[in-house]
């Protein structure tokens, strides 16, 4: 069953221009002009229940905008937007009772309250008794781990507690959907890690989709099924994680450790990367050469380590981004 | 339709009370936030017995006609900035795009967005507001309409500002433009209407309506007309309903934005 349904969503924005200069701010006052800025171009995805997401993509590439279009912020120009049955552009209210949105940039909790204030005041927006939102956040209180600090000011928190009331605040009402944007950033890796575990126990524990946008290769890594690459605001990639990690690209790192020098220049589907005399690196790009032709060119007897391993995910995407295939 | 009326009024409520939490963390600077308010008013009246020791009657106006005027604007204002609190800042939010985390609440947004802020120092205006009245006059007529046109005020202020700051969506800095009308219509309304003529009477039934936040209320307190309390009250809902109609048309050119907030 699909939750999200998008179909041929556009999004323009009108951007002021201004020459530079005061005389540049005396023309724009006069004859102001301005550029079209094609945040989201025709993109169709669809998404089912239960499924982690990641919506990934450089700066500017439209994943925030595209994002806002699903959760009502913003009005789309063109295209279908469907989440949980409904279209956020005219049931935007109902929407919010199905979905939970955790923007890492943006606070949502009240600062200078407690977290246990805020989720009472987050409970009461979502219409929920007093004993359901004592009952939830009993709940989540042993599942996050907030008993430490769920009466001190949201302001007097650590960045990583604070993301954690952050996501409790969007759980609170048991929402369908979580929309995550960059929900790990600025966090150093233990709490990232402990962040990632608690989404994975969360979609597995209430089956709630995640669609999560993210610079960090390691949220996309260890979350995610299947992941949306975005740039300039058109779909490049829709992928599962397997195929992207192991088939998109079909290059190898080999890693060498030798008894003797070896002197090997690149040919064809194979790039050195790394040659410090004993020690070597090579890319095999697989479509042009196999693994056991790349082999063939170096005595076995000679060999006293080997390892034969993925291109790391980071590069894939980055190549994605830069168009490369 | 009752219960989502019902069920927005709860919210704002619960807001305000949220909101008043949250200033109270710090008693000292809510205590003298409060207590400043009544002095700075109180001021204003000293000027008036000054202005009543030297003449009887100004604009048409006896001092204890002040004295109803006075409350009637305090009570007005104080309303606005305890429930609406945020009006000030909503141009500037509309502006810098931070209005996301109102529009994926299942709540109206406008009504989330004013309430989610509470001026203390307004709660002075309050206080003072019912002193004056008490001062006036106390009965139970007069303690019934008065808090109903506080509220009516209230409303017609923050709608006038909502019309204003909704430029936003259209304009930058229309925050100058809306703080402006505020603090006109908070500068006009505490002075006798019988002393403005012409075309300044005009816009006190237009674009600065205080003729039926402050004017016409008066007149009602002090000689009850039922056409001039449904025009207050019908003028009311017209105005709520205007606000709402042209800040919901400015908010799907709403576009939002990236800058790292928090709220406080």
């Amino acid at each position: 069953m699909n939750v999200i349904e998008v179909k041929n969503l556009c999004k323009t924005f009108k951007v002021k221009e201004k020459e530079k200069g005061f005389i540049g701010s005396i023309k724009s006052l006069i004859k102001p002009k301005y550029k079209k800025i094609e945040a989201v171009k025709d993109i169709s995805f669809d998404v089912e229940k239960g499924q982690i997401i990641a919506f990934i993509g450089p700066n500017g590439a439209g994943k925030s905008t595209t994002i806002k279009m699903l959760t009502g912020i913003l009005y789309n120009d063109s295209g279908t937007i469907n989440v949980m049955g409904i279209n956020p552009n005219k049931k935007r209210k109902k929407l919010a009772y199905e979905i939970g949105c955790v923007f890492g940039q943006k606070e949502q909790l009240w600062t200078h309250l407690t977290p246990y204030d805020n989720f009472k005041f987050f409970g009461s927006i979502y219409d929920l008794e007093n004993s359901v939102i004592e009952k939830k956040i009993k709940e989540f209180k042993e599942i996050f781990e907030l008993d430490e600090f769920i009466n001190t000011p949201v302001r007097n928190l650590s960045l990583g507690q604070r993301i954690r009331c952050e996501i409790v605040a969007s759980l609170i009402h048991d929402p369908k959907i979580l929309f995550l944007d960059e929900p790990t950033i600025g966090l150093d890796p233990i709490v990232k890690e402990n962040i990632r575990t608690l989404i994975k126990r969360m979609n597995k524990e209430y089956k709630t989709t995640i669609f999560l946008t993210s610079h960090d290769v390691g949220d996309i890594e260890k979350l995610c099924k299947r992941v949306i690459i975005v740039n300039k605001g058109e779909i490049v990639l829709d992928d599962s994680m397997e195929n992207l990690k192991y088939h998109y690209l079909n290059k190898k790192i080999i890693e060498l450790k030798m008894k003797e020098k070896v002197n090997l220049d690149d040919s064809k589907g194979i790039t050195i990367l790394k040659d410090k005399g004993y020690n070597l690196k090579l890319e095999v790009d697989t479509k042009k050469t196999s693994i056991s032709d790349a082999l063939k060119l170096i005595d076995a007897n000679n060999i006293i380590d080997i390892n034969i391993s993925n291109v790391p995910l980071e590069d894939i995407i980055k190549s994605i981004y830069k168009g490369e295939k | 339709m009752l219960m989502e009326i019902k069920k927005e009024l709860k919210f704002m409520l619960l807001n305000v009370k949220y909101n008043l939490a949250r200033e109270m963390t710090n008693k000292i600077t809510f205590l003298t936030n409060i207590i400043f308010m009544i002095l700075n008013n109180a001021s204003f009246i000293v000027e008036w017995i000054i202005f009543y020791s030297l003449k009887n009657n100004i604009g048409g106006y006896n001092f204890k006609d002040i004295i109803l005027l006075w409350a009637i604007a305090s009570g007005t204002y104080a309303i606005c900035y305890i429930f609406f609190g945020a009006i000030q800042d909503l141009p500037k939010l509309i502006m810098d795009g931070k209005i996301d985390s109102f529009l994926v609440q299942p709540k109206n947004v406008l009504i989330s967005i004013l309430s989610s802020k509470t001026k203390v120092s307004a709660l002075g205006d309050l206080i003072y507001g019912y002193v004056l009245i008490f001062i006036y006059g106390i009965n139970i007529k007069n303690i019934i309409l008065f808090t109903l046109f506080i509220i009516t005020g209230g409303i017609v202020i923050a709608s006038i500002a909502v019309i204003f700051s909704s430029l936003a969506f259209y304009i930058t800095k229309a925050d100058t433009i809306t703080s402006s009308i505020t603090s006109t219509m908070l500068n006009f309304d505490t002075y006798p209407d019988g002393i403005f003529k012409g075309i300044i009477k005009i816009l006190f039934y237009t674009i600065l309506p205080i003729g039926f936040s402050s004017y016409i209320p008066l007149h009602i307190i002090k000689s009850f007309n039922i056409v001039n309390f449904l025009i207050v009250i019908g003028y009311t809902i017209l105005v709520v309903l205007i606000a709402f109609y042209i800040f919901y048309r400015g908010l799907k050119r709403y576009s939002s934005g990236n800058l790292m907030s928090a709220r406080i």
